[in-house]
C-alpha cells in the first residue's frame, strides 16, 4: 500500500475492493465448476483485468491476461492428452494457477491502488475497532516491504556466492529468515515512530481527509459479488 | 499490572502478522505435491516458530496474540481454506494468550508451551478434508483433476485428524525451541531483542 496517492482517479471504494477480493478468492478457489458457475467464473476472472485497464496499469493487465490464458490453455488442451505423472503435474500446476491467480491479482490491485489513509477511512466507516483496523492496515502496508526485503537479501546472498545455503537446506532457513526479520523489525520500529508522531492511537477521534463513498460503479461491483456468493452457496450445499 | 494495548503494540502485531503470513504461505506452496499436505502440519509450525518467538519478545500485554490469531485465521480462511480455520485460530490464540500471561510473557517454558497451543490453528486447514470429505473431494476433482484428489484423499484418511493435531502441537513445541535458539544466537547479539 502506498502512503500517498499519485493519481486521484481511483474508481472504486476500498470497501468494494475488499469485497471483490474476498468474493474472487472464495468463489474461484472454493467453488466447483459446471452449471451456472460456467458464467460466474469467467466474469470474476475478468474483473481484475478490467480494473487494471481502467487504472492504466497496462503491464499488470498484460501479465495477468497472458498468465491466465497459459494456465487455462494448459488445462484445456494438455490435460486430456497426457496420462500418469505428466498429467498429474500439469493438472496440479495449471489448476492451482488458474484458481489462485485472479485472487492474487485482485489482492495486488487492492494493495497497490489504495492508500493507507483511504484504507483507514474505510475501516472506520465499517465501524471496525481500532484494535483490528490498525494491525490490518499495517499488515497490508507491510506485505510489499517483506517481499522487497526478501529480494534484497537474496541479492546480497548471491553476491557473496551463497546459494541454497551452500548445499545445506537446513542452514538456508537461518540464512534467509534471520536477516529478513532483523530488517523487518527495524523498519517496523521506524514505521511505528512515524505513525505515532502523526497521531495514530491518540485518545481523540481522528479525522480523515480522504473522500470515500459508494458510487454507481461500487453498487454494480457489489451486486456481482452478492450474486456470485449466493450461487457459490447454492452450489456448495446443493440447495436446488 | 493492567496495561492497555497501545498503538505501538498494534503496529507490532500488524508487522509480525505480515511476516508470519508470508512465511506460512511460502511453506504452504509445497502443497503442490500431495504428500506434502499432511507434512504441512509439521512444517508450518516449525518454521513459524522463528518469527513468533521474536514477536513474543515484543508482547507484554494480554490480547496481542489473540489479535494476531484472528487476523491469521481470516487471511488463511480467505485464501480458500474454508471457515473452520477462521473459527479455530482465535480459539487457539486466546488459549495461548492465557498461557503466556500466566508466565508473565517472560517464562521460557510457558512460551514454548504457548506456541504449541497457538500452532493448533493449522489443524483448521485439515478439518474440511475430513468432515466434509465428499464435498471437498468434488471440489478437488473439478479443480485439480481426479488423480490429485484421489492421492490426497489416500494420504489423509478419516482417523488422521488426531495424529495431525498432535503433529501440530509437537512441531509447535519444536518450532518454539528452534526459534528461541535462533533468538539467542542472532537477535540478542544484534541488539534487536
Amino acid at each position: 500500500m502506498k502512503s500517498t496517492s499519485k493519481s486521484s482517479k481511483t474508481v472504486l471504494d476500498p470497501r468494494t475492493k475488499m469485497l471483490l477480493a474476498v468474493t474472487i478468492a472464495s468463489v474461484l478457489i472454493g467453488g466447483g465448476s459446471g452449471g451456472i458457475m460456467n458464467i460466474i467464473r469467467p466474469a470474476l476472472v475478468l474483473v481484475p483485468l478490467l480494473l487494471f485497464c481502467i487504472s492504466g496499469k497496462w503491464k499488470s493487465a498484460a501479465i495477468y491476461a497472458a498468465a491466465y490464458l497459459c494456465a487455462f490453455a494448459g488445462e484445456l488442451f494438455l490435460v486430456p492428452v497426457t496420462t500418469g505423472f505428466m498429467n498429474f503435474m500439469i493438472v496440479a500446476c495449471c489448476g492451482m494457477f488458474a484458481r489462485f491467480m485472479p485472487g492474487i491479482a485482485m489482492g495486488s490491485y487492492l494493495v497497490n491502488t489504495t492508500t493507507v489513509s483511504e484504507f483507514m477511512a474505510a475501516m472506520e466507516r465499517m465501524h471496525l475497532p481500532q484494535k483490528l483496523s490498525i494491525p490490518l492496515s499495517v499488515m497490508f502496508r507491510f506485505f510489499p516491504t517483506v517481499g522487497e526485503e526478501y529480494g534484497a537479501i537474496g541479492d546480497a546472498m548471491r553476491m557473496r556466492g551463497i546459494r541454497f545455503g551452500g548445499g545445506k537446506p537446513g542452514k538456508m532457513l537461518e540464512y534467509r529468515m534471520v536477516p529478513l526479520m532483523v530488517s523487518c523489525v527495524k523498519i517496523g520500529e521506524e514505521l511505528s515512530a512515524s505513525a505515532l508522531t502523526r497521531g495514530l492511537g491518540a485518545p481523540i477521534h481522528r479525522t480523515n481527509i480522504c473522500k470515500i463513498g459508494i458510487r454507481p460503479y461500487d453498487l454494480a461491483a457489489m451486486l456481482l459479488c452478492v450474486v456470485s456468493i449466493i450461487f457459490l452457496l447454492i452450489d456448495k450445499f446443493s440447495v436446488i | 499490572m493492567k496495561q492497555r494495548i497501545q498503538a505501538k503494540d498494534l503496529i507490532n502485531v500488524g508487522i509480525f502478522t505480515a511476516i508470519m503470513f508470508v512465511v506460512c504461505m511460502g511453506v504452504a506452496m509445497l502443497g503442490y505435491i500431495p504428500i506434502f499436505i499432511p507434512l504441512l502440519s509439521v512444517l508450518v509450525p516449525l518454521v513459524g516458530g522463528i518469527p513468533f518467538m521474536l514477536f513474543l519478545t515484543k508482547v507484554k500485554k494480554f490480547g496481542m496474540v489473540t489479535i494476531m490469531s484472528i487476523l491469521i485465521g481470516i487471511l488463511i480462511g480467505l485464501m480458500g481454506m474454508g471457515v473452520w480455520v477462521i473459527v479455530i485460530a482465535p480459539v487457539s490464540g486466546i488459549l495461548a494468550d492465557f498461557i503466556f500471561k500466566s508466565g508473565g510473557y517472560a517464562s521460557a517454558k510457558k512460551s514454548i508451551l504457548g506456541y504449541g497451543v497457538f500452532s493448533i490453528w493449522v489443524i483448521g486447514n485439515f478439518i474440511p478434508i475430513v468432515v466434509t470429505r465428499d464435498n471437498y473431494f468434488d471440489m478437488l476433482i473439478s479443480g485439480y483433476g481426479r488423480e490429485y484428489a484421489e492421492t490426497l484423499m489416500r494420504y489423509i484418511p478419516d482417523w488422521s485428524l488426531i495424529p495431525l493435531l498432535a503433529a501440530c502441537f509437537i512441531s509447535g513445541l519444536l518450532g518454539a525451541i528452534l526459534g528461541r535458539a535462533l533468538l539467542k544466537k542472532h537477535f540478542e547479539r544484534a541488539g534487536i531483542v
